[in-house]
């Protein structure tokens, strides 16, 4: 076993490529150069000005980050640190019949393997508990993580994933969102339905709309599964100290609730245990809740050394939460001006195999669906729906992106079909100052007419037409 | 032949947390020479958040952004904070930054109005200096003051605060309520060529206008818009997680498979902040994250559709999608054939 490491190591090695003699040259570390910092100097004269607010400020970091002297997770380390790799299922839903760690564990250099029935309480998520830390019975998709290995160095984790044999029991799957809401469809969480949240959004009568209406538009609209792909995949470095306090240094963009979140799956009081947040690179909303730091914690617990866990790329695709797609269909009814008399929409997020944010992601769908624009009759139904995929979660705009997609295509095929300029038109419909919106909600220091006539002017709208 | 088209999408956007609490406390310390030190529980996650809320307390104290050292992202050390989400950062983590700013001068001012010879409430902070309203003649440093307090008082200058954003919970049959405090808006217009024999797309300009209330850092607004135009066009053109149909396993989980835009797809852009002032954010502020990458796919699609006709009802709008499209309405085009 000792020479199967020796030899992953050796074609590690850049020094095989070269000619013979040029080794010995590249087993020095590289050491970078000294640079002398202007330690002294340039604090931006912008910096010192008053008053502070609406000055374009230079940013502290900015600095370190031009410097290439920002620290990341991944540029940290500490004496004896051991490196943490997850093993992934590679099967979308299936049910666990054995794990075998044994041969992994035999390895020299694995100080430790952690399966999903050790963790203390094996479930989180911000609005339902639906997601396993690391998958112990059922699988749910195909990125899952069933075990993980802390070994002396991230090679030897990798190969020792290959050494654990997982045994599966493959089930039923699905992974279309309208299928999955059908009746009989196989149940992601049984013996719960696949829909697991609904928002409706009800304002005057849209029936009564359609009938008033001098025409009526109606499309559906699809949207994409996308990935955050931050240029920092998500990272943490944990340390169990030997007064049971645990440090975890991580990528995550909320500590509160990421330290409230490992107190409830390690069952220790909040008290014991520090999140520190280090500058992240990129976060884009998939930094907002945990992923590996439990894991990494009991694996420091069980070594007695420091763990750190940096997801590659591709665990950043399969593993990390992504953004909802999102069925949408619209029925819009307007008079000869092209006034929204009536619009029905029904959205269907598929949400994946966990929650995650989806019922934040849902709400802010349903409420932004109509468009910034006064409706009098307002139907809105929305569902999210389990599916055996990568989970979706909180991405920047909230479902918000896909909804304007659709609600501003919609407008552009009602202008067009009226005759109407399209800036004409949004400008006729705009919510103004005092409006309501969908839920009822009076609106103030409200400018959508000034953004449109501001972007139109910079623009050209009107000369380029 | 490659057809121009110009496209208008705008939106509206909430800040903060859909009806749920989403508190963000802080703690401003003034130290003995009238530098401050903020402690805040959010995380930098790269898009200045902490030099907003420095320059936020430092407004408030009168002193200048760089008078300010902001510590944050510790749990063991700074308070609170609900974290880098839902746009909320300047409106809701700032509106605690300024109060406990607020705070923090109240004691400076307590500290000075008898040195000064007048009332508490006669004072402001400006340009480094307690001041007495209506008459800065009568002044003294900030650092004086803040030594006197600290030193001679026994009575250091420290103000400590949180903030949660009012919110009235959804009716669960009808949706009517108050899910958030405020809203922000933008439009952005997009300018595309469009090939029509390969069905390419390439954004060209755009325009965008953004509502953020007042600005605190009119150049990380400029920023976050940027930054966000280009999560917009991948969304638009070029991005999609592809699933295989029987296994449910990723097909491109790899950024050579998983196309994203780089620098060289990038259009040019220009920025517009209009004018705004909310009255229940700090200076007038409420924020600008996220919005700004949500109309800017909107606004593509129609460029499409107003440079060659077609309608692409899903997204992404790859060139293979758009030439199909392309080729469809040909199709159903009737064909002038000139009389014989």
């Amino acid at each position: 076993m000792t020479t199967k490491v020796k030899t992953a190591k050796k074609q590690k090695s850049p020094a095989m490529d070269l000619p013979r003699g040029m080794e010995v040259n590249l087993r020095l570390p590289t050491v970078m150069p000294p640079v002398p910092y202007p330690i002294e100097t340039l604090v931006p004269k912008v910096r010192q000005q008053t008053p502070a607010v609406g000055q374009r400020a230079t940013r502290p970091d900015g600095r370190l980050h031009g410097l290439g002297q920002t620290k990341y997770i991944d540029d940290m380390s500490f004496p004896g640190m051991l490196h943490a790799k997850i093993k992934r299922a590679g099967i979308a839903s299936a049910r666990i019949k054995s794990i075998d760690t044994s041969a992994a564990e035999a390895m020299p250099g694995v100080m430790a393997v952690l399966i999903g029935r050790e963790i203390p309480v094996n479930s989180f998520g911000p609005s339902f508990q639906d997601q396993p830390l690391l998958a112990d019975e059922l699988v749910f998709h195909a990125g899952d993580g069933v075990a993980a290995v802390a070994a002396v160095t991230e090679q030897i984790a990798i190969e020792a994933l290959e050494k654990i044999k997982v045994e599966y029991e493959p089930l039923p799957a699905i992974f279309d969102p309208v299928e999955a809401m059908k009746e009989g469809a196989h149940k992601v969480h049984a013996p719960n339905g696949n829909v697991y949240a609904t928002k409706v959004v009800k304002k005057g009568d849209v029936e009564a709309g359609f009938a008033a209406s001098h025409r009526i538009f109606e499309g559906t609209f699809r949207t994409q599964m996308v990935e955050h792909v931050p240029i920092e995949p998500h990272a943490a470095i944990a340390t169990w100290d030997p007064n049971g306090r645990v440090t975890i240094y991580t990528s995550l963009g909320r500590i509160t609730l990421g330290r409230a979140d490992v107190a409830r799956t390690l069952k220790l009081p909040i008290n014991r245990i520090r999140l520190i947040g280090t500058i992240v690179g990129g976060n884009f909303g998939g930094k907002n809740e945990i992923t590996q730091e439990p894991i990494l914690a009991l694996l420091s617990r069980k070594t007695g050394r420091s763990v750190k866990g940096v997801y590659s790329r591709e665990e950043e695709f399969i593993s990390s939460t992504t953004r909802h797609p999102i069925i949408m269909d619209y029925k819009t009814g307007v008079d000869k001006d092209g006034r929204i008399l009536a619009r029905k929409v029904r959205l269907v997020l598929d949400g994946g195999a966990y929650c995650s944010w989806s019922e934040t992601t849902l709400g802010k769908a349903a409420i932004l669906s109509a468009g910034p624009y006064n409706i009098e009759n307002l139907h809105v139904e929305a569902y999210v729906v389990y599916t055996n995929k990568t989970m979706t979660g909180a991405m920047r705009g909230f479902g918000a992106p896909q909804v304007c997609f659709a609600y501003e295509s919609h407008m552009d095929d009602i202008a067009e079909g009226l005759n109407i300029d399209p800036l004409e038109i949004r400008l006729l419909n705009a919510f103004g100052e005092g409006s309501a919106s969908p839920t009822g909600q009076v609106l103030h220091s409200v400018v959508v007419r000034d953004t449109l006539l501001k972007a139109a002017e910079r623009f050209g709208w009107k000369e380029s037409r | 032949m490659k057809r121009r088209g110009r496209g208008i999408a705008c939106m509206w956007y909430p800040i903060g947390f859909t009806v749920a609490a989403n508190a963000s406390a802080a703690v401003v310390k003034v130290n003995e020479d009238g530098t401050a030190t903020l402690l805040t529980g959010t995380v930098e996650t790269g898009q200045g958040a902490l030099t907003v809320l420095g320059q936020i307390a430092a407004e408030e104290l009168g002193v200048a952004t760089d008078d300010v050292h902001v510590v944050s992202g510790d749990t063991d050390t700074t308070p609170m904070d609900t974290g880098a989400i839902a746009s909320r950062t300047t409106y809701v983590t700032g509106n605690a930054v300024r109060l406990a700013a607020e705070k923090a001068k109240a004691i400076l001012f307590e500290v000075a109005a008898p040195l000064l010879g007048v009332r508490a409430d006669q004072l402001e902070a400006r340009d480094r200096k307690i001041q007495v309203k209506a008459f800065p003649q009568r002044f003294l440093p900030i650092g004086e003051v803040a030594n006197h307090a600290q030193l001679i008082k026994g009575q250091p200058a420290i103000g400590s605060a949180s903030w949660n954003p009012p919110t009235v919970a959804m009716d669960p049959e009808t949706g009517q309520g108050k899910p958030f405090n405020t809203y922000v808006y933008a439009t952005q217009i997009a300018e595309v060529d469009v090939d029509d024999e390969t069905g390419e797309v390439e954004v060209l300009r755009i325009v965008a206008a953004h509502d953020c209330g007042t600005a605190i850092n009119p150049m990380l607004v400029e920023g976050q818009v940027e930054g966000g135009i280009s999560m917009g066009i991948g969304f638009a053109l070029q991005e999609e997680i592809l699933f295989d149909k029987t296994t449910g396993r990723q097909l491109n989980p790899n950024l050579t498979n998983y196309i994203m835009p780089t620098s060289l797809d990038m259009p040019d852009i220009e920025v517009d902040i209009v004018d705004s002032y909310d009255p229940t954010g700090p200076f007038g502020a409420k924020g600008v994250g996220e919005p700004t990458s949500v109309p800017t796919a909107a606004a593509i699609l129609n460029a499409i559709h107003n440079a060659v006709g077609v309608r692409i009802m899903s997204l992404p709008a790859t060139a293979e999608k758009v030439l199909a499209a392309i080729k469809e309405k040909k199709g159903r085009q009737p064909k002038q054939i000139s009389a014989a």
